[in-house]
């Protein structure tokens, strides 16, 4: 239902996607990882169309949208939830979901809340503004991606600022939208509850797709200091940080 | 009685849709067009004709008094002098506004010079919108003053907007102590803070001064919103004297300078006593304006405590990234965002 042909995505003379190529398959759940700076969201970005390609191909549903702004990519189907999202002046939760919805019609936003498990009462007339928590603008964000009843639904970190105790609801909530309706999910994380939750993980490293499969496939790789794209960790000055 | 342009107006000052209910005054170009008091909301008007007093029986609470005034009679220049008095531990909303039509060539204008007098521990929540429309090219000005009078412990909550249409705009809201008319609140030595709001609108044409002194324990909080577009002119200037020990001060401004206008903001916070004081001006700038935003901060006590948000720039890039993601245009996005930012 995606696929992605030659993709190269370039700023000055570095290439952050180098040449991808890789076909999703409708209604299967994405895992998306890699070590920092390796190009994760950067492809994420691309297929949202937040970034535009230098060469290459985005197909989605058959139809070429490579060079396509964010809004048509929307209304064909695709959302996108964003790592830091943004803060409002003025704008509640209710206005950002009853966008999202298509509709301001009260029920149905209640209907959404639950769906997405927030609790009504204390969150939709929330100004989605700088006051709100790093944890609690997530969930704002999951629920308008949710809302917008996605064909491809693609999660940029999105435990980033969420407690422990709340990711493995999210990996379950998301879960249940791709079994429930079908939904293309691409998560990029870092999480190991997110990349167990996949049916296939994606490996990109220096902009290349590294590795496809499952997720005990890529534990070596990703257990590997040499994906780390620094090559500063060298004999005693190797810090054996965690990647 | 109302005709399809005075609905329009009301509408856009007033968020009015007939006759309000409760007490109300409408002025239409320069005389009384209706009146309706209540039980507790009294007006009547100055022997001049230039202006009403509205009082406010202490102890009233969750009412409202509409005092809109339309102009779309060429070549008008309308002041009234209006006065309200607001009784102790009452809590009302007063919903005041202009609305001009120009029809022609000749100008129109407004001139509303208000003075509250609020009594010890009352709230008041003040809404004021100026708006000017119509395909003439008359000039259409709007000066409006405001005076503010907060007793021991009173509130006075403000929103001044101007929607659109005015060409230039120079805001001065003014305010300075003096001795309280209520003998009781002056022998509270400092228990009284008196507040002056000068607002100077027009289209082509219009200045705002808010000054204000506040007592011990008074709050006073400022929302103003101002879109300009075109080759508009606002100016805004406010000097907020903290004055009483316990006082606090919020003054909050958006504004949105769109094609080729020019909005300016000035604020300052003066602390002469253990208070609090927050000024946070945030403007957007769209196509060609520009803007020069000046907050100040005076703490000429070791207790106060004052803050200041200012920030000046073009629609955050996030935010438009976002709402495009949910289905919006670029265009529809820009709207939102703007629509929000002034509501």
């Amino acid at each position: 239902m995606l696929e992605l042909k030659d993709l190269y995505f370039s700023v000055g003379d570095r290439n952050i996607i180098d040449g991808i190529n890789y076909t999703f398959e409708k209604g299967k759940f994405y895992g998306i990882t890699g070590p920092n700076g390796s190009g994760k969201t950067t492809l994420a970005k691309l297929i949202m169309g937040i970034n535009t390609p230098n060469a290459g191909e985005i197909r989605f549903g058959g139809k070429e949208i490579s060079q396509w702004p964010i809004t048509e990519r929307a209304r064909e189907g695709i959302a996108y939830s964003f790592q830091q999202p943004a803060r409002f002046k003025g704008i509640t939760f209710r206005d950002l979901l009853a966008m999202a919805a298509g509709t301001d019609d009260e029920d149905m936003l209640l209907a959404l809340l639950r769906r997405v498990g927030i609790c009504s009462l204390s969150f939709l007339d929330k100004p989605v503004d700088a006051k709100l928590s790093g944890g609690e603008i997530k969930k704002i964000e999951l629920a308008t991606t949710i809302a917008r009843n996605p064909r491809l639904a693609i999660y940029d970190e999105p435990d980033t600022g969420i407690d422990l105790w709340t990711i493995q609801p999210m990996v379950r909530l998301l879960k249940r939208e791709q079994k429930e309706h079908g939904t293309t999910t691409i998560v990029v994380s870092h999480n190991r509850a997110f990349l167990e939750a996949a049916d296939i993980v994606l490996m990109i490293n220096e902009g290349k797709l590294a590795y496809r499969g499952d997720l005990q496939g890529a534990l070596p790789m990703l257990n590997d200091l040499s994906a780390c794209n620094y090559r500063k960790c060298v004999g005693d000055r190797d810090v054996g940080c965690y990647r | 009685m109302l005709d399809a342009i005075d609905k329009e107006l009301l509408a856009a000052v007033a968020d009015l849709e007939g006759l309000p209910k409760g007490a109300f005054n409408i002025r239409k170009n320069g005389r009384l067009l209706k009146r309706e008091v209540s039980a507790n909301i009294d007006i009547e008007s100055h022997a001049d004709g230039q202006g009403i007093t509205v009082t406010i029986k202490p102890g009233t609470v969750n009412e409202s008094v509409h005092i809109p005034v339309i102009l779309s009679q060429a070549g008008l220049y309308d002041v009234v002098y209006n006065n309200f008095i607001i009784g102790a531990d009452s809590d009302v909303t007063i919903i005041a506004g202009c609305g001009i039509h120009c029809g022609g060539l000749e100008p129109e204008g407004h001139a509303g010079i208000h003075e509250f007098r609020i009594g010890p521990k009352a709230k008041v929540k003040y809404v004021e919108k100026h708006y000017a429309r119509g395909p003439g090219q008359g000039r259409r000005s709007l000066n409006p003053t405001t005076k503010v009078f907060l007793d021991a412990g009173a509130t006075a909550e403000m929103e001044l907007t101007q929607i659109g249409g005015v060409d230039e705009a120079n805001r001065v809201n003014e305010a300075v102590l003096g001795p309280n008319p209520t003998t009781k609140v002056f022998l509270d030595a400092g228990a009284t803070a008196e507040m002056e709001l000068t607002q100077i609108g027009g289209v082509d044409e219009a200045n705002r001064v808010n000054e204000a002194v506040l007592g011990p324990d008074s709050l006073l909080l400022i929302t103003e919103r101002v879109l300009t577009e075109g080759s508009q002119k606002a100016v805004s200037t406010n000097n907020i004297t903290l004055e009483g020990a316990g006082s606090r001060a919020n003054m909050i401004s958006r504004s949105v300078i769109k094609g080729d206008s020019q909005q300016d903001f000035y604020a300052t916070l003066d602390a002469l006593a253990p208070c609090f004081g927050h000024i946070e001006c945030d403007a957007i700038i769209m196509d060609s304006g520009r803007n020069e935003t000046v907050p100040s901060l005076k703490a000429r006590h070791p207790d106060a405590a004052l803050t200041h948000e200012a920030s000046i720039g073009k629609i955050a890039s996030d935010q438009l990234m976002k709402l495009m993601s949910l289905g919006l245009t670029y265009d529809e996005a820009v709207n939102r965002i703007i629509q929000g930012f002034l509501k």
